[in-house]
């Protein structure tokens, strides 16, 4: 299994952690990750589709080129792929418009081919979770896993969650019981974390982030998993913060979800970077080593 | 079939919370939960009291919480509401009642809609002959225009779970009517007035509104093109309006975002509290081993020429 692989910018930058996580565990699943180097940044929903559609259009073209599924580790790039894929597929006249203007003039084309897939999609639709459990050397047995979609791997459900594809609404839970683990479910898993507001609306986005870790850890969650980096900026970097605003102490460690994948293959807390998160993971850590129950 | 609708009651001046009562009743499967709720407050209870008019999917009145999801009950099937023959209808969770399911639509929803002052507005003089607005403006604000405010975007909104000041989904695509409506001249004023504590910026793009929205009319795409044209023209919040900037210019120079630039920049470089509010984190992230670097120390992508170009050509388009 071989893709192309978008690992957009939190990976390397506010999550240092994620990078090397999603590559060795690819890599001990035999999935060949191709490096996509000379790409831009998606826009995160951020920058306008005017610039941010012909930005991801040029990485589509160079993707169509490989003949490859691209495979990205961020809910928000995959969000911001779909939609714009969306629009490129589904408007052959737009698309020829930002072929002839922006793409044009370094060779490519891009004709609506590619798709694109989140990681723990691909884990479930294209690897197989019953394949994933074969290779699980250490059970996340004891632990206690809230999992957090956030936003852009679930919403709009048409592009995010189509026909044929309704397994991807419970594809956090049905990784987390393959890989050991016990599913804490909680009302605000598909909300916001509040990381799009932090700079406009600081108050309120702490309350998403206090809110989410609170009810969480109130319903016996030792950790919570996400599959998007600025998620985890949000829920790992802001949660003293959030417990500041809360005005209690949550101390709920955040996962990515490569990490957590990686766990149960084997690789120990170090070689998943949990080391580098701001919530201290050491109850994980206790707990897979059978020092707390 | 036979079904028991549990029905939530509530009078402010019994002092209670309010609490289910249940119905009995024969119903067909492909009757709405509204010709339930009508059937047995003719024949069993004339004190239920519930909103309800078109009963077509119209009017936006009877947007209930049915078998614990968020809905209409003119356009919500018997047949796909019951749960082993039970039905439950309560009140949705971010709007205030006075009594049973009566909501308190006054503070909820008319003042917000009002507070986006939801009407074109002129200083030019009348023109001889009507005004002529394209098909291609007419359709999209006609989509606009079929909002029912049912209030079920606001109902499903991220923010307003932990904020209901804010002003919503409802109003801010109401808003989007007038800012785009080019007969309106008052687009900066009405950008700004958007912009204020509780408006368009507090808005988190979970797409959450898009989803609930009985219409298609995709709300969370409309507030992202009343964002964008803010920023366009210069309106906004500052801290907003640095943090668009400054992803842009990352974007354009290094072809990937350079998150320790945007962190410094969106407080603003002159504004020493709010970068000083920032060493906290700081600290603890560079003791983490997370040290992103910023500006000339942040490594440039290859192909960022080609990136920058796209940026160039988007600029003198725009």
């Amino acid at each position: 299994m071989a893709y192309a692989f978008f690992p957009g910018c939190v990976s390397k930058g506010g999550c240092p952690e994620l990078y090397p996580a999603a590559k060795m565990v690819a890599d001990k699943l035999n999935i060949e990750l191709v490096e996509l180097k000379d790409v831009g940044c998606t826009g995160a929903g951020v920058l306008s589709q005017e610039v941010s559609d012909p930005v991801n259009a040029r990485t589509l073209a160079k993707v169509e080129k490989m003949g490859l599924t691209m495979m990205t580790i961020c809910s928000t790039c995959q969000g911001v792929f779909t939609q714009a894929n969306h629009r490129l597929q589904s408007d052959p006249e737009y698309r020829d418009r930002i072929n002839q203007e922006y793409l044009a003039s370094e060779g490519l084309r891009y004709d609506g081919t590619v798709d694109v897939k989140h990681f723990v999609w691909i884990l479930d639709e294209e690897f197989g979770l019953d394949n994933l459990k074969d290779l699980v050397v250490h059970p996340l047995e004891g632990l206690k896993v809230a999992p957090f979609y956030g936003c852009y791997l679930r919403r709009p459900p048409e592009l995010m969650v189509p026909k044929g594809f309704e397994g991807r609404k419970t594809v956090l839970e049905k990784t987390i019981e393959t890989l050991g683990g016990e599913v804490v479910n909680t009302s605000g898993k598909g909300k916001c974390c509040g990381f799009p507001i932090l700079s406009s609306s600081e108050e309120n986005s702490l309350a998403m982030c206090g809110d989410h870790t609170l009810e969480a850890k109130g319903k016996g969650a030792n950790c919570m998993v996400t599959p998007c980096p600025l998620c985890h900026l949000e829920l790992d970097g802001k949660q003293d913060d959030a417990g500041k605003h809360k005005k209690q102490d949550i101390d709920l460690p955040i996962l990515h979800l490569p990490q957590m994948v990686g766990l149960a293959l084997g690789f120990t807390p170090r070689d998943m970077g949990l080391n580098k998160h701001l919530v201290s993971t050491d109850e994980i850590v206790d707990i897979l080593e059978g020092v707390r129950a | 079939m036979e079904i028991t609708l549990k029905f939530y009651r509530f009078s402010p001046g019994n002092g209670s919370k309010g609490d289910f009562q249940e119905y009995s009743l024969e119903i067909d499967e492909s009757a709405t939960v509204l010709d339930a709720l009508m059937q047995v407050k003719e024949d069993q209870d004339s004190t239920m009291a519930f909103r309800g008019s078109c009963r077509s999917g119209f009017c936006g009145d009877c947007t209930m919480r049915i078998s614990r999801r968020n809905r209409m009950a003119c356009s919500t099937t018997v047949g796909a509401a019951q749960n082993e023959g039970t039905i439950s209808v309560e009140p949705v969770r971010l709007i205030t009642t006075t009594k049973d399911m009566m909501y308190d639509l006054d503070y909820w929803v008319y003042d917000k809609y009002k507070a986006v002052e939801p009407w074109v507005e002129t200083d030019e003089k009348a023109p001889d002959k009507e005004h002529v607005v394209s098909n291609k403006v007419v359709q999209d604000l006609r989509k606009v225009m079929s909002c029912t405010m049912c209030w079920l975007c606001d109902e499903g909104c991220s923010t307003m779970v932990v904020d209901r000041k804010f002003v919503g989904p409802l109003a801010l695509t109401k808003a989007y009517r007038s800012v785009f409506d080019p007969r309106d001249n008052r687009t900066e004023a009405r950008l700004k007035n958007l912009s204020e504590k509780n408006g368009m910026w507090d808005c988190c793009h979970c797409y959450e509104a898009s989803e609930h929205c009985p219409k298609g009319i995709d709300p969370t795409e409309r507030i992202f093109a009343l964002r964008n044209k803010a920023i366009k023209a210069n309106a906004g919040i500052p801290t907003v309006r640095n943090h668009y900037r400054s992803f842009a210019k990352s974007v354009k120079s290094h072809g990937w975002l350079d998150e320790a630039r945007l962190a410094i920049e969106t407080e603003g470089l002159t504004n020493i509290k709010g970068q000083l509010k920032q060493v906290p984190l700081a600290i603890k992230a560079f003791r983490k081993g997370k040290r992103p670097l910023p500006y000339f120390l942040h490594e440039k992508r290859e192909g960022r020429d080609r990136i920058k170009r796209i940026f160039e050509k988007w600029e003198e388009n725009d």
